[in-house]
């Protein structure tokens, strides 16, 4: 065997491979993977330049730790296939030589004559073991003749079934992370986006958010149709943990929000020296509206932000996408003279009233409603190495079926002509449950030698 | 009944079963153990119960945050007390794993384990949350049989209890580690490829899952391959247990991740 052969056949370099990816494995849960280099400056001080040389911070990602994997994946290949070939044969192949002195070494063993002819006794053995659902080969030679009884023969060959396995998913790993494809297609309600490399586009119909009665999300919807050449071919209603498959792309709901741009605001105008007096208006940011009364005559909104706070400098800013704070920037004017100007408050109507040209203004203005469209995050994956991840499972959980329990089992005779009778020695080897086996073994034998 | 008096009840049960079996032990009585068995398999029943009616008022899987899957643990490790322990000259793991189950009962009934049963977010609304975590769980129930008998063989005075306790502790892992893959890794890929679009995110918990897979299939090659018996692979069984209990209970607390439901 060449040196290169023989050092990745090793079991042992297996078990120091499982080791050294256990242990990088651990360092991967402690360290958290794919953050800012500013949070690993915080967290880890001056370690953090030697933890991002080594790759600690993408390690699943990292060179290194993938060669461990490639390595580990050739050293069960080489193992797999420096073995296959004599265990194949051992389970399919043809009984080789057996002599009655080599059978009598065996733990589970039986000798006894039977006054048959030679041909005779060994139709007989063979015809019991085929009872017990062994598969019988028969070589005869001069005065003996050997019987090879196999059960359970792919047992044998569990242990290679799951290496395969772990092979193909393996290969179905490294085929998703170079071929794989991933992209987000935010879209609002009525949008259409098209999906990259594919050849056709989505159109968001419908999006909804269930909520429990108590509270909290229970669902979020998105009707989608897939559009091609211009024309709706299919709509369907994609929530989490039921995606659209369409062409070999996966669609996902992945996350939602509000569009802001352009909320539509209801805005209530009020004098507190009239209490009768009361308008409303709904407009856009940007937009402006005549109220035609003598001492309002229109009014503005400038701006909008959801969730309001004052940033540095005193600068408007949103903390998030969430209507948490939603403030709008208003304008009111009586001809040429303004008499509101300033953020008004959905959540606080009191707090933060306007000023007009001179001094306090003569209005209070109320955000009533806010109203935005939500937009949905569709996640669009095209994954080929997910089918041959399935295919790898399968010969996995199959070949741990077979290692554990599907033990095989070996019955070797040979029946040898002896002053007239003819002498049966017998041996039998199990894969597992060696009891079981042994009692079997002695039923099968007791019968044999019972005179029919 | 409700559903509280019913675990109440199995809890008694276990308590009762627990003092039955460490009687049996020190007061060398082995036909004891047969009360203790019982005593378990009558709080089986209640405590299927109290799953059963659980499940039928939530409307859900009962395994959806830390207080129903501990007590799902504790039951499946009952079952495979039962599935153990029932055969006459089996190695004594009753009482040890017994108490395993009384610890975590205990757990689940104090006040540290919310009992409220949360409507369920939208990625846990899936048959795969009964699939994937009932059979890791299961799994992880025989590796604790698997830990106890490990413990005792450790602790164990005479040869022939040790081969006893060596070869128990690998008929466990020889049911625990099938179930374990396909619960935990593939059940869990496959849910993770519907909900999430990817099959595998190397998450704290995936991760944790590949280690205690990896320290089980260290167990069987030292043992197959290299004939390490008793000791050495008593200790490996050991360490992927705790892998296993890390898996299943560190990482919701210590590492944050897409799994953190608590």
């Amino acid at each position: 065997m060449r040196p290169f052969m023989r050092f990745f056949s090793s079991v042992k370099l297996a078990i120091v491979l499982l080791i050294l990816i256990t242990l990088a494995s651990i360092l991967g849960t402690l360290i958290p993977q794919g953050r800012g280099a500013a949070e690993y400056a915080a967290r880890y001080g001056s370690l953090s330049g030697f933890f991002s040389a080594l790759q600690l911070t993408r390690l699943y990602q990292s060179p290194w730790y993938l060669g461990l994997l490639l390595l580990f994946a050739l050293n069960i290949a080489v193992c797999s296939v420096i073995r296959i070939g004599a265990k194949w044969r051992k389970a399919f192949g043809p009984a080789e030589a057996a002599d009655a002195p080599g059978l009598m070494a065996s733990k589970v063993r039986s000798r006894f004559r039977l006054a048959l002819p030679l041909a005779a006794a060994g139709d007989r053995v063979a015809a019991i073991l085929r009872g017990r659902r062994y598969r019988v080969s028969r070589s005869a030679s001069g005065a003996s003749v050997v019987l090879l009884a196999r059960k359970k023969r792919l047992g044998g060959l569990g242990s290679d079934v799951v290496h395969l396995g772990l092979l193909v998913i393996l290969a179905g790993g490294f085929t998703s992370g170079l071929t794989g494809r991933r992209s987000d297609l935010a879209m609002r309600e009525g949008e259409t986006v098209d999906v990259p490399r594919a050849g056709f586009s989505l159109r968001l119909d419908k999006f909804d958010t269930e909520y429990y009665p108590q509270g909290g999300v229970k669902d979020w919807k998105s009707t989608v149709s897939v559009i091609e050449n211009g024309a709706p071919v299919l709509t369907r209603v994609v929530e989490v943990n039921h995606p659209l498959v369409h062409r070999g792309v996966s669609f996902y709901q992945s996350s939602y929000g509000y569009d802001w741009t352009s909320p539509r605001l209801g805005l209530e105008v009020r004098k507190p020296a009239d209490a009768s007096f009361s308008r409303s208006v709904v407009l856009r940011p940007g937009e402006r509206a005549e109220v035609g009364d003598p001492d309002v005559s229109r009014i503005s909104v400038r701006g909008f932000v959801p969730d309001f706070i004052l940033g540095e400098g005193n600068k408007v800013q949103t903390r998030s996408q969430e209507p948490r704070n939603p403030a709008a920037l208003v304008e009111a004017w009586k001809g040429e003279e303004r008499v509101f100007s300033g953020w008004v408050f959905a959540k606080y109507p009191d707090f933060g009233q306007g000023h007009g040209g001179q001094g306090p203004s003569p209005l209070t203005i109320v955000l009533k409603t806010y109203e935005a469209a939500q937009y949905s995050v569709l996640e669009a994956a095209r994954d080929p190495g997910a089918n041959i991840i399935w295919l790898g499972s399968l010969l996995l959980m199959a070949g741990l079926f077979l290692a554990f329990y599907w033990p095989s089992r070996e019955i070797r005779v040979v029946l040898e002509e002896a002053q007239g009778r003819v002498e049966v020695t017998a041996a039998g080897r199990a894969a597992k449950s060696r009891e079981a086996f042994q009692a079997e073994f002695d039923r099968i034998f007791d019968e044999a030698r019972r005179p029919s | 009944m409700t559903e509280s008096s019913l675990f109440t009840a199995a809890f008694a049960l276990y308590v009762a079963a627990l003092i039955v079996y460490f009687a049996a032990l020190f007061a060398r009585r082995e036909k004891w153990d047969r009360a203790g068995l019982i005593l378990a398999v009558i709080g089986l029943c209640f405590h299927t119960a109290a799953l059963a009616l659980r499940t039928g008022s939530s409307g859900h899987a009962p395994f959806t945050n830390m207080y129903e899957s501990l007590s799902f643990l504790s039951w499946a490790i009952v079952v495979a007390l039962i599935i153990f322990g029932r055969k006459p000259r089996a190695a004594r793991l009753g009482p040890y794993l017994m108490l395993i189950v009384v610890a975590l009962v205990a757990l689940a009934s104090s006040p540290l384990m919310p009992k409220g049963a949360a409507p369920l977010v939208p990625a846990l609304q899936s048959y795969w949350l009964w699939l994937h975590v009932s059979v890791t769980l299961l799994g992880e129930a025989f590796f604790a049989v698997a830990f106890v008998a490990s413990i005792l063989y450790l602790a164990a005075g005479t040869d022939e209890k040790r081969e006893r306790l060596d070869a128990l502790a690998y008929r466990a892992v020889a049911v625990g580690f099938p179930l374990f893959t396909l619960g935990g890794l593939i059940f869990g890929m496959v849910w993770a490829y519907r909900a999430w679009g990817r099959y595998w995110a190397w998450d704290p918990k995936e991760v944790w899952s590949l280690i205690t897979w990896f320290v089980f299939a260290l167990y069987l090659h030292t043992r197959i391959v290299m004939g390490w018996k008793g000791k050495r692979s008593a200790i490996v069984a050991i360490v992927g247990f705790l892998a296993a209990l890390f898996t299943y209970f560190g990482v919701n607390y210590l590492l944050a991740g897409l799994h953190s439901y608590t």
